[in-house]
């Protein structure tokens, strides 16, 4: 039985055209029939007909649901609109042969039915098509310009991506050359558009060159000019890629020079080639370079960041697609003690923790100690003597700790020496900041500014 | 019953009246339909956002468009300090030594560098000008500087130069627009309002990107250079002036107290939420938010505008003259701003047009006056922001709209009285300072005589796309689609500039 329904099912492509011709084989005739109406007995039959094959339609695409394992969210409209479909032939059927003596069938204006099944009709076979062939069938072979005035976005290739631990294991055509040419050249040098005669997304078609014969002399990138015209200015005719498109990085025209006079390789590895590194670094993925833990944590609860939103704080992401936070009080003077333990929620996600110019005192460390992640510290313009700052030494990643402006006393200075990672302590405008100069111990640097521009006699001098 | 009542009663009898059983079953009919249309064409639209109740869900940006959003990478720098140079100053005055000049001085230009030139005010064939300041190499990075910024010869190692920037404009309007917006012609956004747009800015009371300027002129190219161009104007930069009412029109009219108008603001607010309720347009909350900040800027901005709370070494080691529109001043202020929080300043000296048509713009003299007013202030603001901890999280950036010629300008052929040198894109000096920026570098270098790129050439675009950097974005993927196309700060070209980076 199972078979038969997933037979009936996979009928489904075929038997929706039925339908379709039948409803619009209708239409027509109504149209064409539109002053003489000698032709309604016929219409309504073949109305009929529509309704027989619309409903056939449905229950084959129900079978085809049922066991192609497609999600109910993605086919309910062109299941619904299908259904309605066949209900409207139905519903015409019936008004025009008048075999009901229901008052409200005899007002249906019949061509607000004729418009409701072309309208139908459209709309079910658009969305089955969009079901089969996915949404961006009709739209794809549009032209780029014309794609972006309607909001569609097209797949890029993918950026050649190399590792830092085996970039040399890569084979440099493949890997490189080829997926640079596909970012930057492919859309104009291909099969279907072979601009100056030359194809580029494959081997064949590089070696092949173009109207004006190979592209490539080997070991000579200068005389090769898929090569030389990388490097033509701009505004020059030759110039490649056009001055409107894309251009080559300076590092993806490094690449291609040196694929040229490497023998223009095919197989071999950049380490083979013995390539140097430098030429790949463009090409490694972006290492961590800033001054945040390289480690993952877990989203932040949207909810309990937009309720410490509606308290005055500004929170934000350190970037798209990163967990961590940026949390400050700036629009939030009266911040103080009791308020920090509000930020219990996102403890782990914390990295930067702007308190400056609030209500805080040295209690505020016992609290702060529980953020694993800080790594930037800014505590300036507040009460802060420094009492208990002790506490925060088991924050393995504070990096910059910024005290200026507060009452931090001498006597705390030497605990922060203890702090694995600290790197720079601001302490201008502090009571310390007048008898010290700025020093570095320990890899942590200490800035006590109260940086001078001395007066001189050429600043009142004018000439 | 009185007047008003019956006024209202007969404005409800007409709305009934107007509407018969005709009408409503026409609207029906229409409005059936619509609305059946409109689903569908909602199934057709994968980029609608929808939350579990069929509502379409409100970003934050939608109710405060300066809320901040994350960059698309970690940021090295939360905002930005432009100190744009309005007339563009000598780079063979102040950071370009070029020795061989200074034997060339005097004689006459070869025909081979005139050959294909446009100059604005040069004909014929000039001579070359010597340099008119004294160089030494200063700092650990013995980077040139002359004797016309003492001052920033002592931070010269907080910076990093590029000596071969390059752009194709070489008259002030269109190289000003170019310079900040990445086009010479209007209608482009400011690059304080990309970045707003972007990133939107920390502190709610304050303008996100606020402009000072200074020289007594505005900028030639007006107030384009901080215009919002496509993005909505809210993104554009807001002019505060450090004499006279910081903002104008600020305060609050003659009679009318500070309660009234938050009674006023209030119950305008009031309305405008029911009207929400009513029709959940977003515009309406992003009007009710811009009330609100407006209330919030009133008291905000003069405080922040005021420098007279500063402590007196501070204003001596910018040399502020209160009360007055000083470079100075904006810089101290440019200082509080981004200690408060805002995204992107941009300041605007006008003054430094060296022609040699007069004492003012003589590059012996003028010019010097002009780099004595720059030179304190724009040390002080580096020190002051490193001693706060805010360097490190800052960009400054300092430049004209594009350098002056090695040639000693010539008007209509004729010698002139003062020694001045015209306007010239091929290769001119600026300087970025701040978090990502390498200490002490220098990059690009000019022929024997600072006409043109040797090595190291960057252009505008490049500029603007390691501004873009190291504000967390990549320059090629921050589009803003408009008129059909996505648009981009550095449109179709620019490189980040690696070698100054930190």
């Amino acid at each position: 039985m199972e078979v038969i329904q997933q037979l009936i099912g996979r009928l489904h492509p075929v038997v929706v055209h039925l339908p379709i011709g039948f409803i619009i084989t209708g239409l027509l005739l109504q149209w064409y029939d539109r002053k003489e109406n000698n032709l309604t007995n016929i219409i309504a039959l073949v109305f009929l007909w529509g309704f027989i094959a619309a409903t056939i339609a449905c229950i084959s695409g129900y079978f085809l649901y049922l066991g192609e394992g497609y999600a109910f969210d993605t086919v309910a409209l062109h299941l619904w609109s299908g259904v309605f479909t066949a209900l409207f032939s139905l519903l015409m059927f019936l008004r025009l042969k008048e075999v009901s003596e229901k008052i409200f069938l005899k007002r249906l204006p019949i061509v607000m039915l004729s418009f409701s099944l072309l309208f139908l009709i459209s709309i079910t076979g658009h969305l089955g098509g969009n079901i089969t062939h996915g949404s961006d069938y009709l739209t794809e072979p549009l032209p780029q310009n014309i794609k972006t005035l309607l909001g569609i976005r097209s797949d890029t290739y993918e950026m050649p991506v190399l590792q830092e631990d085996n970039w040399e294991e890569a084979v440099l055509y493949e890997e490189v050359v080829q997926p640079i040419l596909n970012n930057k050249c492919v859309s104009c040098h291909n099969p279907k558009k072979d601009k100056g005669e030359l194809q580029l997304q494959e081997e064949k078609g590089i070696l092949k060159g173009g109207e004006n014969g190979a592209i490539i002399k080997t070991n000579d990138p200068e005389n090769s000019s898929i090569y030389a015209r990388l490097v033509l200015p701009l505004d020059h005719e030759d110039h490649m890629p056009p001055k409107d498109k894309t251009q080559l990085t300076k590092e993806e025209i490094e690449i291609i020079k040196a694929w040229i006079a490497n023998n223009n390789d095919f197989d071999k590895k950049i380490g083979e080639l013995g390539l140097q590194k430098e030429l790949f670094t463009a090409f490694f993925p972006k290492t961590h370079k800033d001054i945040y833990p390289n480690i993952t944590v877990a989203e932040a609860s949207m909810d309990s960041i937009v309720s410490l939103k509606t308290k005055g704080l500004h929170i934000e992401p350190i970037s798209v697609d990163n967990n961590f936070l940026k949390v400050s009080c700036t629009n939030n003077p009266l911040f103080g003690d009791e308020d920090v333990k509000s930020l219990a929620p996102i403890l782990k996600q914390t990295v930067y923790l702007d308190l400056g110019d609030t209500q805080i005192t040295d209690e505020v460390f016992d609290f702060i100690s529980q953020f694993p992640n800080l790594t930037v510290l800014k505590l300036d313009k507040t009460d802060i003597s420094g009492k208990h700052i002790e506490k925060l030494k088991n924050l393995e990643h504070l990096t910059v700790l910024n005290l200026t402006g507060t009452s931090f006393k001498e006597e705390h200075l030497s605990v922060l020496s203890a702090f694995k990672q600290l790197k720079t302590v601001y302490l201008y405008n502090t009571p310390l900041a007048e008898n010290n100069i700025d020093k570095t111990i320990n890899e942590t640097h200490y800035n006590f500014g109260n940086y001078k521009l001395p007066i001189r006699a050429s600043d009142s001098i004018i000439y | 019953m009185n007047n008003i009542d019956r006024l209202i009663k007969e404005k409800i009898e007409r709305e009934l009246q107007a509407n018969t059983r005709r009408h409503f079953i026409k609207n029906c009919v229409t409005g059936m339909g619509g609305l059946a249309l409109g689903s569908f064409f909602m199934s057709c639209n994968s980029f609608s956002s929808k939350n579990g109740n069929g509502k379409i869900a409100l970003t934050e940006r939608d109710v405060n468009p300066l809320a901040s959003l994350a960059p698309p990478f970690p940021a090295k720098v939360k905002s930005v300090i432009y100190l744009h140079m309005a007339g563009a100053p000598s780079q063979l005055e102040m950071f370009d030594y070029k020795p061989m000049l200074q034997k060339l001085d005097g004689q006459l230009t070869p025909q081979s560098m005139l050959e294909g030139k446009k100059f604005a005010f040069i004909r014929g064939t000039p001579k070359l000008l010597g340099p008119q300041a004294e160089f030494k190499q200063e700092g650990e990075s013995g980077n040139w500087v002359s004797n016309f910024l003492p001052h920033f010869s002592k931070v010269v190692d907080e910076v990093s130069f590029l000596k071969a920037v390059n752009t194709d404009q070489f008259n002030h309007g269109p190289a000003q627009l170019f310079m900040q917006t990445g086009s010479p012609r209007l209608g482009r956004p400011s690059i304080g309002s990309w970045v707003t747009y972007g990133l939107g800015s920390e502190n709610q009371n304050l303008p996100g990107f606020v402009v000072l300027t200074s020289g007594g002129k505005t900028p030639d190219a007006g107030k384009s250079v901080w215009g919002s161009g496509f993005l909505p104007s809210v993104y554009q930069g807001v002019q505060c002036r450090s004499k006279g009412d910081p903002v104008l029109y600020i305060d609050d009219p003659k009679g009318i107290s500070r309660d009234l108008k938050k009674n006023t603001i209030d119950a305008i607010n009031k309305i405008n939420k029911e009207e929400f309720n009513k029709y959940s347009d977003p515009e309406i909350l992003a009007r009710i938010n811009q009330y609100e900040m407006a209330y919030r800027m009133q008291t905000a901005v003069p405080e922040i505008m005021n420098i007279n709370n500063e402590p007196e070494h501070i204003k001596e080691m910018y040399g502020v003259k209160p009360g007055k529109e000083s470079f100075a001043n904006n810089c101290l202020l440019a200082r509080k701003l981004v200690e408060d929080g805002v995204r992107f300043v941009q300041l605007y000296d006008w003054g430094w047009d060296s022609h040699g048509t007069d004492h003012g713009t003589a590059v012996d003299l003028g010019l010097r006056n002009k780099c004595t007013e720059i030179d304190r202030p724009m040390s002080a603001l580096l020190l002051d922001l490193k001693q706060r901890g805010l360097l490190d999280e800052t960009l400054v950036v300092w430049g004209g709209e594009f350098g002056r010629t090695p040639m000693q300008e010539n008007r209509e052929g004729q010698e002139m009285a003062y020694k001045g040198r015209d306007h010239h894109g091929d290769a001119f000096t600026m300087w970025m300072a701040g978090g990502g920026i390498k200490k002490g570098a220098s990059h690009g270098v000019t022929d024997e005589i600072g006409y043109s790129a040797l090595e190291g050439k960057v252009s505008v675009h490049d500029v603007h796309a390691t501004i873009l950097h190291l504000l967390g974005f990549n320059h090629e993927q921050f589009t803003f689609d408009f008129q059909g196309r996505p648009f981009r700060l550095t449109d179709v070209e620019g490189h980040v500039i690696n070698e100054i980076l930190a």
